[in-house]
């Protein structure tokens, strides 16, 4: 079996973590704005491993976000999605957006300067919507009555509503699974070994999951225990003034996006559709993607673009990370995204025609292969470039700022980076060419050398 | 006994012991939050290995050696952490 076919059943492991830590500190926790951050304070110095539970459930929350993501994108790469199993990607993207909401509605509860800023701005942002809808989200999620409506509305989603209903569609999708049965692999070849065989649930399967579970909470206890948290300030209007909102990482993407200064003031809606338009997408991408295969290497199109989506969100994240409240500008939005398409576009593509020739009848045999390639190039390249930047930063920085111990060394290690990536180049165009034959050969097929195929 | 039986009943015996040493820890209330996390992951770190022996010897797939020696390695680090931490 392989594990990653449990990203979503670990996803509900780590959902169950959260329940049983979340139960014991809601023991503590009071859900008013006076209260909230001493009690979360109280967890944290007075109850025995309070501070421990916290870090769990923080951890095991960005556990489940990450989890969630990787089943879905796991799932639109080998094509779940497809018939009969249309409504089971429908009812996991809404799954998907409730973990989300968890992530939203959880992050205020501390009631500390950075989660009330960073869901002020998430709850100014609603106001940008058409007046109708703005006005029930507002009516839901905040109320009328301020501070404490809010906080009261966010416990009570977080503890209440948010669990009922993924626990409801939790037992919608396990009936799906249960009339469906589980995806075939999409590699044509024989169905995994334990589907084959048809093991039975208990004890076989239960066994292997519990296995894997086990070595989950394992992980997620060592690394609670290694990185405690530790609690920022308590919220007051004051220091928040000083402070720049941040949301946290599993919404930076969007953050960078509405900080484009093309969406800035009345731009705002638009970035909203926007952002709105990729879950619309993601949600009815059984009804779009209607092609019948499933094998990766009839996909190119819809896995490039997959590609290009998982790129584009990691690039953004890490962007808004290092840039808080900076406006960015247009142009620089549309070269770094636009160069980021381009770049993991040409990879993609080169990565499948680079398969082409391996086999006699096969577009793309191996997926394997194609990724060993596609990685290659991408560290490769990423590792070019950030050489010759890096070297070039050096050089300015020893010419402008003379020439100090670190300048040298830091000219030293960029210029061993770049000359690392030589050698490594020419080794693996060496084992390509060793592994798929003539590299003449293989730049024909990718046109270079006479244009035609 | 089959080499597979001896790995399970050494881990059953690792979890069995760092199971009681926990609790009997925590009872006395001398455990740090460290502590704690380094027994029960070994606890839940030998189940696991347990579960990968068990299902593979059981579907007659063979076992995977490197598998076994950083899950055990792994249980070593823990239990000699486990030193400083108690």
């Amino acid at each position: 079996m392989n594990p990653f076919y449990w990203l979503g059943a670990l996803t509900v492991v780590a959902f169950l973590i959260q329940g049983v830590s979340g139960m014991i500190m809601m023991l503590y926790y009071i859900p008013i704005p006076n209260a909230a951050f001493s009690s979360t304070q109280y967890i944290f110095q007075t109850v025995y491993f309070g501070r421990f539970l916290e870090t769990v459930h923080l951890y095991t929350a960005y556990a489940m976000i990450m989890l969630a993501f990787m089943h879905m994108m796991r799932g639109y790469f080998v094509s779940v999605q497809k018939k009969p199993r249309e409504m089971m990607w429908v009812v996991g993207m809404v799954m998907g957006f409730v973990t989300l909401g968890f992530g939203f509605t959880g992050y205020l509860l501390p009631w500390t300067v950075v989660s009330k800023s960073a869901t002020d701005v998430g709850i100014g942002m609603i106001s940008a919507l058409p007046s109708v809808l703005s006005s029930a989200i507002m009516f839901l999620i905040v109320g009328a009555g301020g501070d404490a409506t809010e906080l009261l509305r966010f416990y009570d989603l977080h503890v209440v509503v948010l669990p009922a209903v993924l626990l409801v569609l939790l037992t919608l999708k396990m009936y799906m699974l249960e009339v469906h049965g589980i995806a075939q692999p999409p590699t044509g070849q024989p169905p995994d070994a334990g589907e084959a065989r048809g093991l039975p649930i208990f004890p076989d399967v239960t066994f292997y999951l519990l296995g894997l579970a086990a070595m989950f909470g394992s992980a997620m206890l060592l690394i609670s225990a290694v990185f405690p948290l530790s609690l920022p300030p308590e919220y007051t209007p004051q220091l928040a003034a000083q402070f720049t909102p941040q949301p946290d990482w599993y919404f930076l993407w969007i953050y960078q996006i509405l900080k484009i200064s093309v969406f800035e003031g009345a731009g705002l809606p638009v970035a909203l559709s926007l952002v709105t338009l990729v879950f619309v997408v993601l949600l009815v991408l059984p009804f779009v993607d209607r092609g019948r295969t499933r094998k990766i290497r009839d996909r190119p199109a819809y896995v490039t673009l997959g590609l290009i989506f998982v790129a584009e969100l990691i690039v953004l994240a890490y962007w808004g990370l290092e840039s808080p409240g900076q406006i960015i500008g247009t142009e620089e939005a549309v070269l770094v995204l636009g160069g980021t398409a381009i770049l993991v576009g040409v990879v993609s593509w080169a990565a499948y025609r680079f398969q082409a020739g391996r086999g006699e009848d096969h577009a793309f045999p191996r997926a394997k292969g194609a990724l060993r390639t596609a990685v290659g190039f991408v560290s490769l390249l990423a590792g070019g470039a950030t050489g010759i930047g890096w070297s070039l930063n050096s050089l300015v920085h020893l010419f402008v700022m003379g020439a100090s111990f670190s300048n040298v060394f830091e000219l030293i290690l960029s210029c061993g980076l770049l000359m690392a990536v030589v050698p490594l180049t020419v080794l693996f165009l060496y084992s390509l060419e060793s592994r798929y034959g003539s590299l003449k050969r293989r730049f024909r097929i990718l046109d270079i050398e006479s244009g035609n195929k | 006994m089959k080499p597979t039986n001896q790995i399970v009943g050494l881990l059953l015996v690792v979890q069995a012991v760092a199971a009681i040493y926990m609790w009997v820890v925590t009872l006395f209330a001398t455990l740090s939050a460290g502590g704690f996390a380094i027994f029960l992951a070994i606890d839940l770190l030998s189940f696991a290995l347990v579960a990968y022996v068990y299902t593979h010897e059981k579907w007659g797939e063979p076992l995977n050696r490197a598998w076994i020696v950083l899950g055990s390695a792994g249980l070593i680090i823990l239990l000699l952490s486990s030193l400083y931490f108690s």
